[in-house]
């Protein structure tokens, strides 16, 4: 008889191989999620070569054996340690026998063989693109949808819900008023720092206070303003109307007989338009007093900046950096509202729509700055 | 009474509450090994609360809760590993994670406790699966599965390092009767056939006399235990009128 297999002090096990190749498994002690790891490797290791034609496992004698002692009976029990050899668990209480029972090698190899399908490079271009084209269809359709919907308020003010406008504009407005304040001031005060140096070497310095009252007014006050909308609340949009969609609230509301579009989005989308002109005056001044303290640093009398940067604008340029402003503000709101209504199923897609909302707005906002400087372009 | 060692779980004197709001004041009892402990009582009485506290996810407002002597919401690092490793808890929407598929839902305290090879994970993982008859659904994501399905996978999770007490909150609850049913059975084989002990918060009736040995029903006026003892029994002798009507199921 071959000497006993210590393993672990809590698990033994007497292995004694007759003539023929008949062999007896002996199991001891407490067969557990601790000491299984290490039998199975041992057991494996010592049964594997034997030419063993018969195993007869005795598992009667173990203290204890919970699902992983029941995985390795199992395991020897199919005979895949002793490969040829037919082998057979006996010793097992009711209970036991029962768990062992719920043990399949058909469930295993099934999942061993689960291969998720991976599409092909074409099939994956086919549906991004069927995917794209649905979305553009979607943003259309959504974007005549709100047009009418706010034609129809601008007929019939009383439908719309005031109330709802005003949360917004102060969700969204007001309390968005420090944080685009802080950062258009120091964006200010960064473009006239650096345009400094390259005029100081022409002598032209004086002429930061035209930049910084063109770029505040044309380009950087609408665009800031806007990407801190989308930033800010667009997302806040997004994440809304994700939830309300995950918790069926639009389903409620559609089975009312009131539209989504109507009833929350309209009035999103009308704060977004009367909010950002705002929120752009308001990010203009702050970009411009960003830039005067450089400017007086300079040694250039306050006089002298104020009636430069009045000399170096004209309406129309805070004509087309309003309209821009009115634009974007529409895009922000009606894009981000559009994607809290196309959230999906599942945990993640509340974030997904936040995310898609934001990153879609910055696009739209940029692409659609670059058609108006474009178009101004060519227009003068 | 605690030290006995058939009493798994005691709760002593305790007030829970939230803020400053007291759902249940002072109470007492103990939940034996190897039996089904049932939750009973009106909605907004303190049911799922009460559960929450007995599994140490919310701080008692005063008294203690032992689990086999130990107090889990004092422990901390690897005793109340240990503490929690006594008991797997099946959650009202069963909180399968949404980015597994069922089988690595099942197998993940496996891969995160225990040092078994991936052969042997896979096994019991599946082989749990087959014990709550899912085996066919181990690949599918919880989001394609129906809600009983997702029930018993949230079971075949909760059991798959052999706790031997189950905490169930509302398993029947947005069941038809059918899948209701299965589920019950399934209580009493793991119940009866493996010696599990069970606490389970419900209100469905049919449940209820089906699987439970012991109830105890709370009573939101007074914020206390109103009834203790097994459900067939109170439904004819409890002292309350109302909890005799509610296991009746007649108006009030």
């Amino acid at each position: 008889m071959p000497p006993s297999d210590i393993v672990s002090p809590d698990v033994q096990w007497d292995l004694s191989v007759g003539p023929g190749g008949a062999a007896t498994l002996v199991l001891r002690g407490h067969l557990d999620t601790n000491t299984t790891p290490g039998a199975w490797v041992a057991l494996d290791k010592e049964l594997r070569g034997r030419g063993i034609s018969r195993l007869e496992i005795e598992a009667g004698k173990l203290a204890s054996c919970d699902s992983a002692g029941l995985a390795l009976l199992y395991e020897l029990g199919t005979g895949s340690m002793t490969p040829g050899a037919t082998a057979r668990v006996t010793g097992l209480g009711p209970e036991l026998q029962h768990l062992l029972r719920s043990f399949s090698t058909e469930d295993y190899q099934a999942l061993q063989a689960h291969d998720p399908i991976h599409p092909t490079f074409i099939e994956e271009v086919g549906a991004k693109t069927h995917a794209w084209l649905g979305d553009l269809r979607q943003q259309v359709e959504f974007i005549g949808e709100v047009t009418a919907d706010l034609v129809v308020s601008f007929f019939y003010p009383r439908r719309m819900r005031w109330r709802e406008v005003f949360r917004v504009f102060e969700n969204a407005g007001v309390n968005a008023l420090p944080i685009v304040a802080l950062l258009t001031f120091l964006v200010g005060m960064v473009i006239a720092f650096e345009a400094a140096q390259p005029l100081e070497q022409l002598g032209a310095q004086i002429f930061v206070a035209n930049l910084l009252g063109l770029t505040m007014t044309k380009e950087l006050g609408p665009v800031m303003a806007s990407i801190m909308l989308a930033g800010r609340s667009g997302s806040a949009f997004a994440a809304e109307l994700g939830t309300m969609k995950v918790n069926e609230e639009l389903n409620a509301l559609q089975t009312m007989g009131l539209s989504p579009v109507q009833f929350l989005i309209v009035q999103r989308v009308l704060a977004g338009i009367l909010l950002t002109p705002v929120l752009t005056v308001f990010a203009i001044y702050s970009g411009i007093f960003g830039g005067i303290p450089v400017l007086l640093g300079l040694g250039f009398p306050l006089k002298m900046v104020l009636e430069q940067i009045e000399a170096g604008l004209s309406y129309s340029d805070l004509a087309e950096g309003m309209f821009k402003s009115v634009v974007f503000g529409g895009i922000v709101a009606s894009v981000s509202c559009l994607r809290g209504l196309q959230t999906g199923e599942g945990p993640r897609a509340v974030g997904d729509s936040t995310t898609r909302s934001v990153v879609s707005s910055i696009l739209l906002i940029i692409l659609t700055d670059a058609i108006f400087a474009a178009l101004t372009y060519a227009m003068k | 009474m605690s030290d006995d060692p058939a009493h798994l779980i005691v709760a002593r004197d305790l007030t829970i509450g939230y803020g400053n709001r007291i759902v249940l004041d002072r109470v007492n009892f103990t939940v034996r090994r190897g039996e089904v402990f049932t939750i009973l009582g009106a909605s907004g009485s303190g049911k799922s609360t009460l559960l929450k506290h007995l599994i140490g996810l919310y701080r008692p407002v005063s008294g203690e809760v032992l689990i086999s002597g130990e107090n889990l919401v004092e422990a901390d690092g690897a005793d109340r590993l240990r503490i929690l490793r006594k008991f797997g808890v099946l959650y009202q929407g069963a909180a399968l994670f949404g980015s597994m598929n069922t089988v690595e839902n099942v197998r993940l305290p496996l891969d995160e406790f225990t040092e078994l090879s991936e052969v042997a994970k896979d096994l019991i993982a599946l082989s749990k699966l087959r014990l709550v008859g899912l085996e066919s659904a181990a690949t599918r994501m919880p989001a394609d599965l129906s809600g009983g399905m997702q029930k018993r996978a949230g079971i075949a999770r909760a059991i798959v390092l052999d706790p031997c007490i189950l905490f169930l909150d509302e398993p029947s609850a947005g069941l038809d009767p059918i899948t209701s049913a299965d589920l019950d059975a399934l209580i009493k084989e793991l119940a009866h056939g493996l010696g599990m002990t069970f606490v389970v918060v419900t209100h469905e009736l049919a449940s209820i006399f089906t699987i439970a040995d012991r109830a105890i029903v709370l009573d939101p006026h007074t914020r206390s235990i109103v009834a203790e003892g097994p459900p067939a029994y109170l439904r004819e002798h409890a002292t309350q009128p109302w909890v005799r009507q509610f296991l009746n199921r007649q108006t009030s």
